[in-house]
């Protein structure tokens, strides 16, 4: 009877607060996804060469786990305690009917743990498969290919998914069964009705939204001006004033609702709807503005998330594979491309190589004898922005610099199918290391003016757009400033002494016939069988894979448990709203509402109620990820507008989509409750 | 006179077979415009069962009920909700008023269900709340009212679309008797000035009192009927005629009611 009763009752309420079950499953499985990184292919092939960031960053995961499963708490605390607080009455008829309080103890532990059980045997193999999944897609994207695919089950991740969430909801549950055990029977028996709240007078509110606005408008001063990224204590101003601030702002917006119900209109129970909408706000107004809060908080770590990896993703140029070194020769000796051939010939892997590129580097043979003197004054008098006193800052610090040889670097431009550049004997291209090149819109148009730049006493033009190829495979190895120059003069200049760059592109039939990473892997070992020493471009793939794969998981795995935790207790607090308030639907009924105007009703209440914190949320992010990226962006993502748009548009869209799944699941939910209502019950 | 409604041989079974149960089995009555009608009944007798069929909110399982000559079984959709809002008012014990709106959003939400400009219906509001005393609750919330003001406000509410009939379900069940009676006279001078037909259904011998004519019923059956014989009879020896037929027809006992 006992387990029936049990059974009976976790069911119900499964079925009764489907959407705060079905979150729970979405939280297992992030929960599983997340620790299961480890297992993905591409990080087991990224631990191989990046093991140092890999681990660090397997470090942190717990971090980023415990700190999710404390704001879980807060949605299964909530959760449950609006169901316990629905089901208070039936309680206090167990307890009337002589059920001892330790049984009753002891049935909701049943139930909840039943119920923990169900989700977990749902949510967990579909978190395994959906990582699977991710494992594939990824390897995929990213060029590794899927042969090598093996289906891996993470023990520990199932492990800690269990552990974490069933200690979570244990906690949870017993702090609210305490609350009900110490409780009167009488009280538990008794209806509190939805109760109105005591109106304090309209000035509060009036004030309390001023106030808040105010403390948000200094909020967004101080993140876009970037002086919240100043310290850790400005940082802590901003987000206590704009924490502070959204709360106010929904503390005084029922006096906006309040108007909007005054106004009038013609629409449909539009007095009703509005008087629903403002009592919800009223007696919740906190937790709305909490919510608000994480919706704007997933927004902005979608916001950075994406910026990051799209950033890190397209500042990439990849011509060269390889650049072949030998440890055998000393110092200043330089490896010559007639020896690098030859080995590889005679390893039989001459056809696996599209072109072998060699690149001369020197420094003019006189020290401090170049001038970038006329270039600081051309930049000097161009519009003021960051970028160009930066750029000022950096060139008026430097007298000297490289020379490169023209015709290797021809060699490279023709490699990126780029036109060869040509110049006289007076003239010379600028070259700037990517990093170094922070705006190169603003460079080229420095170089329009054909500025001219002073070395060894001689006067060069320069000429073309400003160059910045990656000269060799590693991008640890970077030039800031060089000057390219016609291969006569850069003998005469550097004297004989020079830095030879011996690199190698891949034949293009091998890239797709395997993906990059695997032709490269390949050919790694091949190499390594020849004992031919080379940097590949593996490594810097990988660190630059490490950053979008770690950055696009933890953004979007935490941007997706904030927005399900607010989008939950958003709903929740909604739908337990309705049911609290089902004789007031059951009167309109009597006065004639039909069921269609019962949906519209509460679908434009929900509409409002997911509405409020989303749009506030929205103007707040508007700005938190604008502050985001004057904060943490590198500068060369700062200028692109149409890049930014993208992002801000995929971000929107996300949002939509994810708010279009809650709202409907919570409409549908909210219809089905209405229907119910339809039929008349017997009341004495 | 005009026949606002009739009802003829209704039925309402629930269950089936040898564990139905005849909620009302065959009952038949008219009400006439302008008429103060009141139901008694005990408990279980299918007082409620009634009103709810009347006011269309349970089908019955078989008989006829016209309202001004239409059938209300050929109603659906918009039309039945319409049935619901326009041609009825509905007057429940415990007020129903939805306490997260002011009175007059309450009395004025009919209007809002059912599409009704409000501009059409200020006069008639500032009518029934000069009528009903409550003027001054106009913008207050239910919590903030008694239960007389509460119950006052309901009636507003139930006559704003100037209903062809108003149902009453023990409109008194919840107030006391000072309050109880204040409404009463209400309704009842309602129904003399406007010509309000009201249907109303009570425990209450006393509320039962201001009423033209009363209908018993028991069992799901209609088995006694008495009026006022006004001006003759005054609402005091009416009452005691109640108060008798309702002792001699439940076999001396008086607590049946």
């Amino acid at each position: 009877m006992f387990s029936k009763l049990v059974a009976r009752n976790s069911k119900r309420d499964r079925k009764n607060n489907g959407l705060y079950f079905g979150s729970m499953i979405i939280s297992i499985i992030a929960f599983y996804i997340i620790l299961s990184l480890s297992h993905q292919d591409v990080m087991i092939f990224l631990q191989k060469m990046e093991s140092d960031a890999v681990s660090r960053l397997f470090t942190i995961i717990p971090i980023f786990y415990i700190s999710t499963l404390v704001i879980l708490f807060f949605l299964i605390y909530f959760a449950s305690s609006m169901q316990m607080e629905r089901r208070k009455h039936e309680f206090g008829v167990y307890l009337t009917l002589g059920m001892r309080r330790q049984n009753l103890f002891s049935m909701l532990m049943l139930e909840d743990f039943r119920n923990n059980i169900i989700a977990l045997g749902i949510g967990l193999p579909i978190a395994i498969m959906i990582s699977e999944l991710i494992s594939l897609i990824t390897a995929k994207i990213v060029g590794l290919g899927i042969i090598g695919h093996r289906f891996s089950l993470s023990f520990m991740a199932i492990l800690f998914t269990i552990v974490g969430f069933m200690i979570v909801k244990f906690i949870a549950f017993i702090i609210l069964s305490t609350r009900i055990a110490n409780k009167e029977i009488g009280e538990l028996l008794t209806y509190s009705p939805s109760g109105v709240k005591r109106m304090l007078p309209k000035g509060i509110y009036l004030v309390g939204s001023i106030i808040g606005i105010m403390f948000l408008v200094k909020a967004y001063h101080y993140g876009i001006s970037g002086e919240a990224w100043d310290s850790t204590r400005n940082m802590g101003i901003t987000v206590l004033l704009g924490t502070l601030g959204t709360i106010l702002l929904f503390f005084g917006i029922r006096l906006f609702i309040g108007a909007l119900v005054s106004l009038g209109g013609k629409r449909k129970l539009r007095a009703y709807n509005f008087r629903q909408i403002q009592e919800l706000v009223i007696q919740r107004s906190t937790v709305l503005a909490i919510c608000s809060l994480l919706i704007f908080s997933a927004l902005c770590l979608f916001g950075a998330g994406v910026a990051i990896s799209s950033n890190s993703s397209n500042n990439q140029t990849h011509i060269l594979d390889y650049t072949f070194k030998d440890n055998d020769l000393a110092a200043d000796e330089n490896i010559d491309v007639n020896k690098v051939v030859k080995k590889l010939k005679d390893a039989d892997l001459e056809s696996q190589f599209e072109k072998i590129i060699e690149i001369k580097i020197g420094n003019p043979k006189a020290d401090g004898e170049v001038s970038f003197e006329n270039i600081v004054n051309i930049l000097k008098n161009l519009k003021d922005s960051k970028n160009k006193e930066i750029l000022i800052h950096n060139l008026e610090q430097y007298d000297d610099c490289k020379l490169i040889s023209l015709s290797g670097y021809n060699e490279l431009r023709k490699a990126a199918r780029l036109k060869p550049i040509e110049l006289k004997d007076n003239e010379a291209a600028l070259y700037m290391g990517q990093e170094f090149l922070i705006d190169s819109v603003l460079m080229n148009d420095v170089v329009q003016a054909n500025p001219h730049i002073k070395i060894m006493g001689k006067t060069f033009k320069i000429t073309e757009d400003v160059q910045s190829l990656p000269i060799v495979t590693d991008r640890e190895i970077t030039i800031s400033v060089a000057m390219v120059v016609s291969d006569d003069i850069f003998a005469e200049y550097t004297g004989g002494i020079h830095s030879n760059y011996v690199s190698g592109i891949l034949a293009p039939h091998i890239v797709e016939e395997k993906g990059l990473m695997q032709a490269i892997s390949a050919t790694n070992e091949k190499l390594d069988k020849a004992s031919i020493e080379y940097e590949s471009y593996i490594q810097n793939m990988g660190r630059q894979l490490f950053f979008i794969i770690s950055a696009s998981y933890i953004t979007i795995y935490l941007a997706t448990i904030l927005l399900v935790v607010a989008n939950t207790i958003i709903g929740v607090q909604f739908l337990m709203g309705q049911r609290k308030s089902h004789r007031r639907y059951q009167t309109l009924i009597h006065l004639g509402a039909t069921y269609e105007t019962l949906c519209k009703s509460s679908g434009k209440q929900i509409n409002w109620y997911f509405g409020l914190p989303i749009v506030i949320a929205l103007i707040n992010s508007f700005f938190g990820v604008r502050s985001l990226f004057t904060g943490i962006l590198p500068s060369s993502v700062k200028g692109n507008i149409s890049q930014v748009f993208m992002i801000a548009i995929f971000i929107i869209l996300l949002l939509v989509i994810f708010e279009v799944i809650y709202m409907g699941v919570v409409k549908s939910n909210s219809n089905k409750y209405l229907l119910s209502l339809m039929e008349p019950k017997r009341e004495e | 006179m005009e026949i606002i409604l009739k009802v003829e041989s209704l039925k309402k079974y629930y269950g089936k077979d040898h564990n139905i149960t005849k909620a009302l089995n065959g009952i038949s009555f008219q009400v006439m415009k302008g008429e103060f009608l009141g139901i008694m009944g005990s408990s279980g007798s299918g007082k409620t069962t009634l009103l709810n069929c009347l006011a269309t909110i349970i089908k019955p399982t078989d008989g006829l009920i016209q309202m001004q000559n239409q059938d209300l079984s050929n109603l659906k959709g918009n039309s039945l909700a319409d049935y619901r809002g326009k041609m009825i008012g509905y007057l429940f014990q415990n007020f129903e008023l939805l306490d997260n709106l002011t009175a007059k959003e309450n009395i004025l939400l009919p209007l809002s269900l059912h599409n009704v400009d409000e501009k059409e219906s200020r006069r008639r509001l500032e009518l029934l709340a000069g009528y009903f005393d409550i003027s001054e609750l106009l913008n207050k919330f239910p919590t903030q009212m008694s239960g007389g003001q509460r119950q006052r406000v309901a009636a507003a509410r139930a006559l704003i679309l100037d209903p062809k009939i108003v149902f009453a379900d023990e409109p008194t069940g919840a107030l006391d008797s000072k309050n109880a009676n204040i409404l009463m006279q209400k309704l009842s001078a309602m129904n003399e000035i406007e010509d309000t037909t009201i249907l109303m259904v009570t425990h209450d011998s006393v509320a039962a009192s201001f009423c033209n004519r009363i209908l018993f019923i028991q069992d799901g059956k209609l088995f006694h009927e008495i009026r006022r014989d006004y001006p003759r009879e005054t609402q005091e020896d009416f009452h005691q005629r109640i108060l008798k037929v309702m002792s001699t027809l439940a076999g001396g006992d008086l607590n049946v009611f």
